[in-house]
């Protein structure tokens, strides 16, 4: 990987742990920007009459089975219903993801920190990969993942990164990290070096963590859907896990166990091994449950599915939905995703942008780097400092700059040159370099802020543009509100 | 079609119409408020709500202090509830302790629904007033009733410049029916439904607020 130091093993060791621990970092990070990309992507509540007379018009004109015009117009409805549903529970069930994710980038540097000569200040900034496609570190064999839209393939790409199993045995392929063939499995060679070679001495239980029981919760309104009776649901529950203080050993498994629980299922706690969910098949088919097996649950509870068994519900909803349409409409190729999906251009860079557009989409990534600014000095500072840097730095920046910002971005476009065509935008989550500035990262990000304010940017709604202002007065004093912490 | 008449405590001017709407009351915001405080229903004294003509503690309208989410109230009390924010805040909706620490915004609407913990899908407002009529018990005030039982509805907000706080999962109070009269009748349905289940389990919500394990 571009901008590692990762050297060609299979084995954790006292030796290498340190860099295990980074290595574990990074492939939670490196999961984020994909999974949030993606979200942007979905129409989470398209407006329901719009929707329905789009299914209609289609259905009138592609039908090859002679429905009558009430058949047509029944279907189209449920149709919409299945929309209203689907989309919001697609958006909440990516976002729980990657809510869990953030945690699980937490608890990997809680067990970094914590280490004594094994570990050290967890580095979280500029560690979003460079280069697109993208791979997991170290994962056998590699594969790429893309910053797209939601599709299929996108889908099949979130399965092979959750996958609680090997896709295809290992080939030994060349990589420039701890090899593992699946994250479990990565997480249970850095277990199985702490079993045989750490004690609890080797352990600062009083490094600075991410412990406290405000800065994390599994819902919040981005997690919620609502049923056809409009009745909300929950993505993530209460009792899947959290934030874990890590003060030797067993804590630091703890840890691990959650992380690979939430991303695979409940694997180690029925029988050691997975005996279930073998779903991706070698010659790269998805194999849809008809339900979910209890070990696709990483609560006690039962209630909240892994990872994996999340973006598999997404998957097999979408192809069970398609596949019955076109039965219906006697078609092949007829995707009902078009009607909630946004065109998001895949693994675009800012500099293919406008220049007009390059600058919302670096004050964006500014943003988005912050975060992990703060975070890593969360790391170092503990106490009412800490807890002023997440609570009204990082909740605020991720709630109300990052997310608005993303979700606005989402709806752009632009024309290029004289072209007529319309081209989609999405924030590229790239790492900022603060680095390049003798201000600090909070005084850079106002200054491109302040450049921003009012400024108009085209954006469209149901084939309608109109101009919209992506930056208000009060974003920018959001932006002022946080707090001002260093490289 | 079910009446949709929302039951009055205290006042007459406000009424919605029958598309479910509400009629502005009127009235001008008060210049300079009182006390700054979270929603209606939650005013500790006479004149301290919105419009500054209120008569008791308690049946005020509207919030005096108003911000879109979570982190954005300058200052303790003034945090609305539910939507972001770990449990122990969403057990405290005009109640935080600093700037800040608020869970949501402000005003609260009564379809507002607490998002984490034990408590999920239940109503902030009434946490919000049980917690004020505790307060106002403990300083030994007489309360009235708020002039909507059960909380603002949104759209007597909407009708009074007021709006419903952030998150990209939809309107809380909402129906997948593309027929505007059921649509909202099955919104005001679905209203009632929720305001009534929550004033039921409203006993059980302080419960799980004052237990440790509201996890």
């Amino acid at each position: 990987m571009k901008g590692t130091l990762f050297q060609l093993v299979d084995e954790v060791t006292p030796a290498n742990l340190k860099q295990a621990m980074q290595q574990a970092i990074e492939i939670e990070i490196a999961t984020i920007p994909v999974y949030l990309y993606t979200y942007y992507s979905i129409t989470r509540v398209p407006d329901q009459a719009t929707v329905l007379k789009q299914i209609l018009d289609d259905f009138k004109r592609i039908d090859t089975n002679g429905h009558s015009e009430e058949e047509l117009q029944e279907a189209a409805e449920k149709l919409a219903l299945d929309i209203m549903v689907f989309a919001n529970k697609a958006g909440a069930l990516i976002m729980s993801v990657a809510v869990e994710e953030m945690l699980h980038m937490s608890l990997s540097s809680n067990i970094k920190n914590a280490l004594k000569h094994h570990g050290g200040l967890p580095e979280l900034v500029g560690k979003t990969p460079k280069e697109w496609p993208a791979y997991l570190p170290g994962h056998q064999p590699p594969f790429p993942i893309n910053r797209a839209k939601l599709t299929l393939d996108q889908l099949y790409t979130f399965l092979l990164i959750e996958s609680p199993l090997p896709v295809v045995p290992n080939q030994n392929l060349r990589a420039q990290a701890i090899t593992y063939d699946t994250i479990g499995d990565y997480y249970k060679k850095i277990e199985d070096c702490m079993r045989d070679h750490l004690t609890d001495d080797d352990f600062n239980p009083d490094a600075p963590q991410l412990i406290n029981s405000e800065y994390y919760a599994q819902n919040n309104v981005d997690t919620v859907y609502y049923d056809k009776d409009h009745q909300p649901k929950f993505s993530n529950e209460d009792d899947s896990g959290g934030l874990i203080h890590v003060r030797g050993v067993d804590s630091a498994i703890k840890a691990m166990d959650e992380i690979v629980e939430q991303g695979e299922g409940a694997t180690r706690f029925e029988h050691g091994h997975k005996e279930v969910g073998d779903h991706l098949t070698p010659d790269g088919k998805v194999v849809c449950p008809i339900d979910f097996d209890p070990l696709s649950y990483d609560d006690p509870s039962k209630g909240e599915l892994s990872h994996f068994d999340k973006f598999l519900e997404i998957y097999c909803t979408i192809t069970r939905t398609n596949h019955r349409l076109n039965d219906f409409l006697g078609t092949q190729d007829f995707d009902y995703s078009k009607y909630f999906i946004t065109d998001l251009p895949t693994n675009t860079e800012n500099a293919t942008y406008p220049e007009t557009i390059q600058k919302i989409n670096t004050l964006t990534n500014a943003i988005y780097t912050y975060i992990f600014v703060m975070a890593e000095g969360c790391y170092k500072k503990a106490g009412h400092t800490q807890f002023e840097i997440f609570m009204f730095g990082i909740h605020k920046s991720m709630i109300w700059l990052l997310n608005v910002l993303s979700e606005s971005m989402a709806t752009m476009v632009y024309r290029e040159g004289t072209g007529t065509d319309l081209k989609r935008v999405a924030v590229t989550f790239e790492d900022y370099d603060f680095a390049i500035s003798n201000d600090s990262p909070k005084e850079q990000i106002l200054s491109m802020a302040k450049e921003l304010i009012g400024v108009e940017y085209e954006v469209e709604s149901n084939g309608v543009t109109s101009k919209s202002v992506i930056v208000s007065q009060g974003t920018y004093d959001r932006m002022s509100d946080l707090p001002d912490v260093a490289l | 079609m079910e009446n949709l008449k929302i039951k009055l405590k205290n006042e007459t001017s406000v009424s919605n119409d029958s598309d479910g709407s509400y009629k502005p009351s009127g009235k001008t915001d008060i210049k300079v408020p009182l006390e700054l405080h979270a929603c209606m229903g939650l005013n500790a004294c006479k004149g301290h709500d919105r419009y500054g003509d209120n008569d008791c503690a308690g049946a005020g309208y509207c919030a005096t202090e108003v911000h879109a989410c979570h982190t954005l109230n300058d200052c303790r009390g003034q945090g609305g509830c539910g939507l972001y924010g770990d449990t122990e805040e969403q057990c405290k909706p005009g109640a935080n302790d600093c700037s800040w620490q608020g869970s949501c915004g402000t005003p609260i609407p009564a379809e507002r629904f607490i998002t984490q913990g034990k408590n999920k899908g239940r109503s902030v407002w009434q946490l919000a007033r049980k917690l004020f009529e505790d307060r106002m018990d403990t300083a030994r005030r007489n309360v009235k009733e708020a002039p909507f039982e059960y909380g603002p509805p949104i759209k007597w907000l909407q009708a009074n410049g007021r709006d419903e706080s952030c998150g990209y999962s939809g309107h809380k109070n909402c129906a997948f029916i593309v027929n505007k009269e059921d649509r909202i009748a099955a919104q005001e349905k679905h209203s009632k439904e929720f305001s009534k289940e929550s004033a039921q389990l409203l006993d059980n919500t302080v419960e799980n607020c004052e237990c440790s394990d509201n996890e």
